[in-house]
């Protein structure tokens, strides 16, 4: 049997998943491990005067006390600005000051109470709008000293910037000359949590000839092996990190902090095992968050709704360190504009620290955040130019010629099809123009759309990997390095050799598991690349092991290699088919029937590097970011109640373009996945911080999430237009399915509430006061 | 999961939990008395509060009890607000208890703890105050108290150190009279309230008690008079309603003060409205 690219597939690890027998980092044996807890600060900014441990450390079962004072370390993917343990201050409110090692749980955080710190509380700036002001204290006075850890990272002297990028497209003045209607916005975005339901962890041990293994919740382990040689000074090899199944990431786990911690502690206690726990509560405030964003938006149309020119002023909270969040504010220039032609294009985008907990990467690495600000204004200006907003937005689509704000030249190649996608959606959600149905004399009915698009922003040196041997009984096994996080990734791959060896899925076995030892380097488990990366990668070793068996087939038939086929897991010369030899017999080398031996084992490879990606330019943003865009067109639905402000979210529809649908229903449950996730988001979420910079909802009591019961109708429909350099035209999808949920949302509670939301989340409060001060005045 | 060690007793009797806690006390402890637990998860968890003792009153039989009793609804203090909804001896309170958290959940808060917990919104109260129930105690010394709720109620529950509610009885004929309950959340169907109100109806009169206002649930009398008055219109009824209320209302993470008393103003609205077309 052989399995095709568009079949559906369950998961490699559905069984394991369940049935509860899935192993998690934190399910692993504790047995000899110590346990290490952290001291979260209970300040947002303030000066560390001293710390005393000597309580901590008299209780019985304590083996080791660390503070931030035992190391000058810092790190972070963009700048080194943090360190791992707060020294000589603290920056937000969780960081942590202090870890204790002890024998159990319930003994380290005995100690960890009896920390004694005293601090010199400092006033927290808890707004990036703040934190630029020409006053303001700054985070980080040494922010011209920090290392810069990649080339194109632009921090300010002596200001609360660690990253800008600007783009300068065409003439902006022209462009509002030849406007006739310009809509100009500001909008606040507050930052929120990523809520895997796998809480992080870490554990760490070293070998007494110092080889060090880290065992942790991460989609980069190859990141995490880099990182911890570089800020302590160990070779890379000596490093061997293990990811067991990741119980959901969304971007949270790409950073790298427990296991510094985790080695810390280790190293502390002469290598002795130690895990790293943090509970839930400190998941929230300890560990890196969702960026905040506040904009600036303004767009000019002629009459007819043809975008003239477009400003844009982004500034992006990223917390109290910059972690990733500079190339986030990259990505989010680079695609400023969302899938539309705008000749005439200016954009600033700044990264500014806060006192708030640092951000990270988070599912749309920054795209839904401008894309609220963009899509709400377009919304507006579609409505001042009295156009129907579908159309509006049909009539500003990227098509193939146009320049991209980074002024890449859009194909359909690295595109894909936006109006198409507009078109389909139309279809589906019956769209008749913007409109307001009665259910009874309170509730009325509305929808709203976004368009979305995406394009990866890795580094120009992002590797992959792919190995395959085999079993004696001819099935294969896939190794490569991606980290299998409830994305399905490992089954993509799965499904993209089986399609290129023409052969049963379920002969083909993966690693579910990754171990920097044995499984190739994959860049990290981010950015919806993994199809493309590690699938190129997969169809290089694909291709190997053709070649491979062709030669010796070749030798078997008595033929040319390219006269051998190689299909349902057989080798065959293609006169003669049905003289047929299967895998099992000739993967470890041939026998003849006289007992010769021909060939050798089949062991295949391939290798994948990122190429052509450049540096923005400074000035202008010109340059290629990322290899390829998804683009796609959403729809939500919603009643809303006029008496008081509630609604009900009903049908959330979405057509992506996805080059070419692999594992249909998987693709759906990602896409979908993805939108729950941006109306839960738009909807509820939010870190909402008191004036002294402490998280009011830090545990989820009071945190709210979309929960089972409160989700709309979902619909998920495909658009295909190959991506020519990906493996059989497939496009990156896995997080694009939230990029216009809350744009979407927010322009359907728009028409309906008749408020011009500009804020998120969407709560009857926040439409109840609108609406009341729109009516009071 | 409470990560920190504690000292876990289960009493069979009343007079062996009193005792359990004098002795803890003699042991330097703070003892708390529990039934499901889950608020004192949520306080260690938190590092707000963590028990160095607790002691279980789930084995005790006077705290399990849910039966009709000498014209009494009797309910014990360890049971569970999902067995009073599917008892449906008291519905009024079984609705009530339907809307406090999950149903995970309900099947673990019991209606003692919602009732001494810290949480401040306290539903289960409702329905107590409304049909004037009484609260059995025991002390710390073995002595019992039997107190209207009304009397053992005023913003908070005045118990002695030491003395925890075991049983509630309630009169049968009230847990039978007509009610209403209406949640109102910031956005959840599970969630804290903005405002939960109970009605119950007597001699064609509505008692009203409300959750989500204050950092305490509340009766009125006043605005039961103001509601019940022949004379007035809805209107102003209602902003004789407003006007009683004892306090601004609560800020928090649920909402702000001024959006509780918009939604205190157009539930009433709804209540009365039903009221007065039945």
């Amino acid at each position: 049997m052989i399995t095709k690219l568009t079949q559906n597939i369950p998961r490699k690890e559905s069984w394991d998943k369940v049935t509860g027998k899935a192993v998690y980092t934190d399910d692993l044996p504790i047995t000899n491990h110590y346990c290490a807890r952290i001291l979260p600060s209970p300040h947002a900014s303030a000066r560390i005067k001293s710390i005393n441990i000597q309580k901590a450390a008299e209780i019985p079962g304590v083996k080791a006390v660390i503070t931030g004072q035992e190391y000058s370390v810092l790190c972070g993917p963009t700048l080194l600005d943090r360190p791992p343990l707060a020294k000589d201050c603290v920056r937000y409110a969780g960081e942590p000051v202090a870890i204790v090692v002890a024998l159990d749980e319930a003994t380290a955080l005995q100690a960890v109470r009896l920390i004694e710190v005293d601090y010199e509380v400092m006033p927290a700036l808890l707004s990036p709008l703040d934190s630029i002001k020409k006053d303001a204290p700054l985070l980080h006075p040494q922010i011209s000293s920090y290392t810069h850890v990649v080339e194109d990272i632009y921090p300010i002297e002596k200001s609360n910037i660690s990253a800008q990028y600007h783009i300068r497209k065409g003439n902006i003045e022209e462009g509002f000359a030849n406007s006739d209607i310009i809509v100009e916005e500001t909008f606040h975005l507050p930052p929120s949590d990523h809520l895997a339901m796998e809480v992080r962890t870490a554990r760490a041990e070293i070998s007494a000839d110092g080889k060090v293994l880290i065992t942790t919740a991460s989609q980069s382990p190859f990141t995490v092996a880099k990182d911890i040689a570089k800020a302590f000074q160990i070779s890379p090899g000596d490093i061997e990190v293990h990811v067991p199944f990741v119980g959901g990431a969304f971007g949270g786990k790409a950073n790298v902090s427990l296991e510094f911690l985790a080695y810390m502690a280790s190293k502390k206690v002469n290598g002795h095992p130690v895990r790293v726990i943090i509970p839930r509560e400190e998941d929230m405030t300890s560990a890196p968050s969702k960026l905040g964003m506040d904009a600036t938006i303004k767009i000019g149309a002629a009459k007819d709704g043809k975008i003239q020119g477009a400003k844009f002023e982004f500034h992006v909270d990223c917390g109290a360190y910059s972690d990733i969040a500079p190339y986030m504010t990259k990505a989010i220039t680079a695609d400023c504009t969302g899938p539309y032609n705008i000749e005439n294009l200016v954009c600033d985008s700044y990264c500014v620290y806060t006192n708030h907990t640092y951000a990270t990467s988070y599912r749309g690495f920054g795209h839904l955040s401008y894309t609220y600000c963009v899509e709400r204004t377009l919304d507006q200006l579609a409505k001042k130019c009295n156009l129907d907003p579908l159309k509006f937005r049909l009539l500003n689509a990227i098509k193939p010629g146009d320049l991209a704000p980074n002024q890449v030249i859009s194909t359909y190649s690295n595109t894909g099809n936006t109006a198409l996608c507009l078109e389909k959606l139309k279809g589906i959600i019956h769209w008749n123009g913007p409109q307001i149905t009665n259910i009874d004399e309170n509730i009325v009915r509305a929808t709203g759309i976004s368009c979305l698009w995406k394009a990866a922003t890795p580094p120009s040196n992002a590797v992959s990997g792919a190995l395959i041997t085999f079993n004696s009984d001819g099935s294969l096994n896939l190794n490569t390095g991606v980290v299998e996080m409830g994305n399905g990734g490992q089954t993509n791959l799965a499904q993209i050799l089986a399609e290129k060896l023409k052969m049963d899925i379920n002969k083909i076995h993966v690693t579910l598991n990754v171990n920097t030892r044995l499984n190739p380097e994959h860049y990290k488990t981010v950015a919806s690349i993994s199809a493309y990366m590690a699938g190129n990668a997969v169809v290089r070793a694909a291709d190997d092991i053709i070649s491979q068996l062709k030669s010796i087939g070749s030798q078997v038939y008595s033929c040319k290699p390219e006269e051998i086929e190689v299909s349902d897991s057989k080798v065959y010369c293609i006169k003669a088919p049905t003289n047929y030899t299967e895998f099992k017999d000739i993967i470890a080398g041939y026998k003849t029937e006289g007992g010769a031996s021909i060939g050798e084992p089949v062991l295949a490879k391939g290798g994948y590097m990122l190429k052509g990606i450049t540096v923005l330019d400074p000035k202008t943003g010109k340059g290629r970011s990322g290899p390829s865009w998804t683009v796609g067109a959403q729809a939500v639905e919603i009643e809303f109640d006029k008496r008081d402000c509630t609604y009900r979210i009903i049908n959330a529809t979405t057509v992506m373009d996805v080059g070419q649908v692999l594992n249909p229903n998987s693709m759906r449950e990602m896409i979908m996945g993805g939108m729950a996730m941006g109306l839960s988001m738009a909807s509820r979420e939010n870190y909402s911080y008191n004036k002294q910079g402490r998280l009011k909802t830090p545990n989820l009591r009071t945190y709210k999430l979309l929960h089972i019961g409160q989700e709309p109708k979902y619909k998920v429909e495909f658009v295909e237009t190959p991506q020519t350099d990906s493996p059989f035209g497939t496009r990156g999808i896995s997080e694009h399915g939230i990029i216009g949920m809350p744009a979407a949302l927010a322009n359907a509670l728009s028409l309906a509430s008749e408020v011009n939301i500009r804020e998120l989340p969407i709560t009857p409060e926040y439409l109840w006061k609108q609406r009341k001060e729109k009516y009071d005045s | 999961m409470i990560a920190d060690n504690f000292i876990y007793c289960k009493p069979d009797t009343l007079r062996e939990a009193s005792a359990a806690y004098r002795t803890l006390l003699r042991e330097d402890k703070t003892p708390f008395y529990y039934g499901g637990g889950s608020e004192i998860i949520t306080m260690a968890r938190a590092g707000s509060r963590i028990p160095d003792a607790v002691i279980d009153i789930k084995g005790i039989p006077e705290c399990n009890t849910l039966e009709i009793n000498d014209g009494d609804v009797v309910i014990g203090a360890a049971v569970t607000l999902n067995q009073i909804q599917e008892s449906k001896l008291f519905p009024l309170l079984g609705i009530t208890g339907s809307r406090i958290a999950d149903h995970t959940n309900q099947c673990r808060i019991t209606l003692g703890g919602n009732i001494c917990g810290t949480i401040i919104y306290k539903e289960t109260l409702l329905p107590l105050l409304l049909t004037d129930s009484t609260i059995l105690t025991m002390g710390p010394r073995g002595r019992g108290r039997k107190l209207p709720v009304n009397k053992l109620f005023d913003r908070q529950i005045k118990l002695l150190k030491g003395e925890f509610i075991y049983q509630i009885r309630t009169d049968v004929s009230l847990t039978k009279a007509d009610f209403t309950h209406v949640k109102k959340t910031a956005n959840e169907k599970i969630d804290y309230p903005l405002l939960t109100v109970c009605t119950l109806e007597t001699e064609g009169k509505l008692r009203l008690a409300f959750s989500g206002m204050y950092s305490h649930p509340f009766r009125s009398t006043n605005i039961e008079d103001a509601i019940n008055h022949t004379d007035l219109t809805i209107e102003e009824k209602l902003d004789m309603a407003l006007s009683l209320l004892p306090d601004f209302p609560l800020t928090d993470s649920e909402g702000s003060g001024e959006y509780r008393k918009f939604v205190f103003r157009n539930t009433l609205k709804e209540i009365i409205e039903r009221h007065e077309n039945d």
